[in-house]
């Protein structure tokens, strides 16, 4: 059991700031695109 | 100083500075130290310290080369103050230190991947003997000027048309290799007995400090954070490109790899050993290559009955440690690189220099593995001392103003908060005394003449080297003010 809870606590924390801010990157990114360098 | 050449978009950056993030260390390193601290006991450690070490070094590197447009000796001259300037020195000059012997690291990796590929590299059944026969030649030698020549034709093409171009086909076939390298290893019979051992916390070593400085360490070390690479890199980003999340992608992106790896090892080393699976992941060897260069190509030719599905197997895999190895390696040539262009010299000179001078510098290590453990060993832990120059640089500009005008200013897609504040000023300093302290009083324990600067691994050595190089630094601080900051108000 604390095998499975480690399991998804790591994997739930490093995999998932990926998916998260990779989904907000692509969000900024559409908006982003308006602004001139 | 005006700055001409940008990444083209964020995707450009942001595969660019996983290239520096992820190397060798996410792949050799990761499994090792995890089998040594525990399984699971190190990985909950391992995930906070990427929350207050990596990711808030990180930032803080992002936005000290987005704000400044200097390599690390002006970035840090302009943002702590110019008596501070050989600061920025040490944490270049510790980077350049590691590229010497790193771009051997390179070397050993594409010759195993050419071994692989060859099918020489299953023609033995003495994978210990096949290592000892390759480092003990000079062979090394030649592969190390195959990596330096690699990187410094990228960084010789520029930003765009090298580093940013090179990254995004090494960063991308990396992943996709470790990907199918995941899928194979945890489909191989017995793979779930590795997994099981990675995820599964042990309460004794959960309670046990060494467990967590070596968690700490691990972060410190293959996250990138406080090595000035990230710093270089950020140089180039466009002003309307953001800090912090970019940053927290690179964190996170970092040690997914690490953990796509970690499962891959322990998978393909549970499943494929006949002997004990632990004392195999965790056993050093020589420079710490025992897992990755006698043992796992053991493992690789038992992987199938088929020679041509283990000889693929093996390609892709130190193909992998190549990419991660070369991309690594692209970041700290350019390190030099652009610490050069400051002081005035053209792209065209300042590669010319600095690849010649990292091939000539490296073949000391590519000869002698005394030496490279003594290399790895003095300037692996002066970059803890590198990230403090870095907290201390924040520190004396006022965190809060550099969190609010820099962090938080034009082209943040999100705000940092006055956490980070915290972490800058208290933990993080905390973070390296206590780890400076640990890694310099163990070395006492392992030599009993722990005062001998001639010895490889001790903190006679250690000080000796760090001290030369910092009274050096700070004699010449004036000099890199004049020639660096000469435009700065």
């Amino acid at each position: 059991m604390e095998t499975i809870i480690t399991a998804v606590l790591v994997i739930g924390t490093v995999w998932g700031g990926v998916i998260i801010f990779i989904r907000k990157a692509i969000k900024f990114e559409k908006n982003k695109k308006e602004i001139p360098e | 100083m005006q700055q001409n050449e940008f990444f083209t978009s964020r995707w450009g950056l942001i595969l660019s500075t996983l290239g520096i993030a992820v190397g060798t260390g996410n792949i050799w390193r990761f499994s090792r130290v995890v089998a040594q601290n525990g399984g699971g006991s190190f990985l909950i450690p391992w995930v906070i310290f990427l929350l207050v070490w990596s990711i808030p070094l990180i930032i803080a590197e992002f936005a000290l080369g987005k704000s400044t447009r200097l390599s690390p000796i002006g970035a840090i001259g302009k943002t702590a103050g110019k008596n501070f300037a050989w600061m920025g020195a040490f944490i270049t000059f510790v980077s350049t230190a590691i590229m010497f012997y790193y771009s051997v690291v390179a070397g050993w990796c594409i010759r195993y991947f050419v071994s692989a590929f060859s099918g020489d590299l299953f023609n033995t059944a003495n994978h210990l003997n096949y290592w000892q026969q390759f480092s003990e030649s000079g062979m090394p030698v030649f592969f190390h000027l195959v990596a330096m020549v690699i990187g410094g034709f990228v960084i010789y093409k520029g930003v765009v048309k090298g580093i940013e171009k090179a990254n995004r086909y090494l960063v991308s076939s990396l992943l996709i290799i470790l990907i199918v390298l995941l899928i194979r290893a945890v489909t191989l019979p017995n793979a779930i007995e590795g997994i099981k051992y990675l995820f599964t916390p042990k309460l004794e070593f959960i309670l046990d400090y060494k467990v967590w400085l070596n968690a700490l360490t691990q972060n410190a070390w293959d996250t990138g954070a406080g090595w000035g690479l990230i710093m270089t890199y950020a140089i180039y980003m466009k002003k309307k490109e953001d800090i912090a999340l970019n940053a927290a992608l690179i964190g996170f992106g970092n040690n997914s790899v690490s953990l796509i790896a970690g499962i891959t090892i322990f998978s393909t080393v549970f499943a494929l050993s006949s002997t004990d699976a632990m004392m195999q992941i965790s056993q050093s060897g020589p420079a710490n290559t025992g897992l990755t260069f006698i043992y796992l190509p053991l493992l690789f030719s038992k992987m199938s009955d088929s020679i041509l599905v283990n000889t693929i197997f093996a390609s892709l895999f130190f193909m992998a440690l190549s990419f991660a190895a070369l991309t690594s390696l692209f970041s700290m040539i350019e390190l030099a690189t652009k610490t050069t262009m400051d002081f005035g010299l053209s792209r065209k000179k300042s590669i010319l220099i600095v690849a010649s001078a990292g091939f000539i510098l490296g073949i000391p290590s590519a000869l002698n593995m005394k030496f490279f453990i003594n290399q790895d060993w003095v300037w692996g832990v002066g970059l803890i001392i590198s990230g403090a120059f870095i907290s201390f640089a924040l520190i004396k500009y006022g965190v809060d103003k550099f969190r609010t005008n820099i962090i938080n200013g034009f082209g943040s897609d999100i705000k940092i908060g006055k956490w980070y504040n915290i972490i800058i000023t208290y933990l993080v300093p905390i973070e390296v005394t206590v780890l400076l302290l640990w890694w310099l009083i163990s070395s006492t324990t392992w030599d009993p003449e722990w005062w001998n600067p001639f010895h490889t691994e001790n903190l006679g050595t250690c000080l000796a080297q760090w001290l030369i190089v910092l009274s050096l630094f700070i004699m010449l601080n004036k000099t890199f003010v004049k020639n660096v900051l000469k435009n700065e108000n």
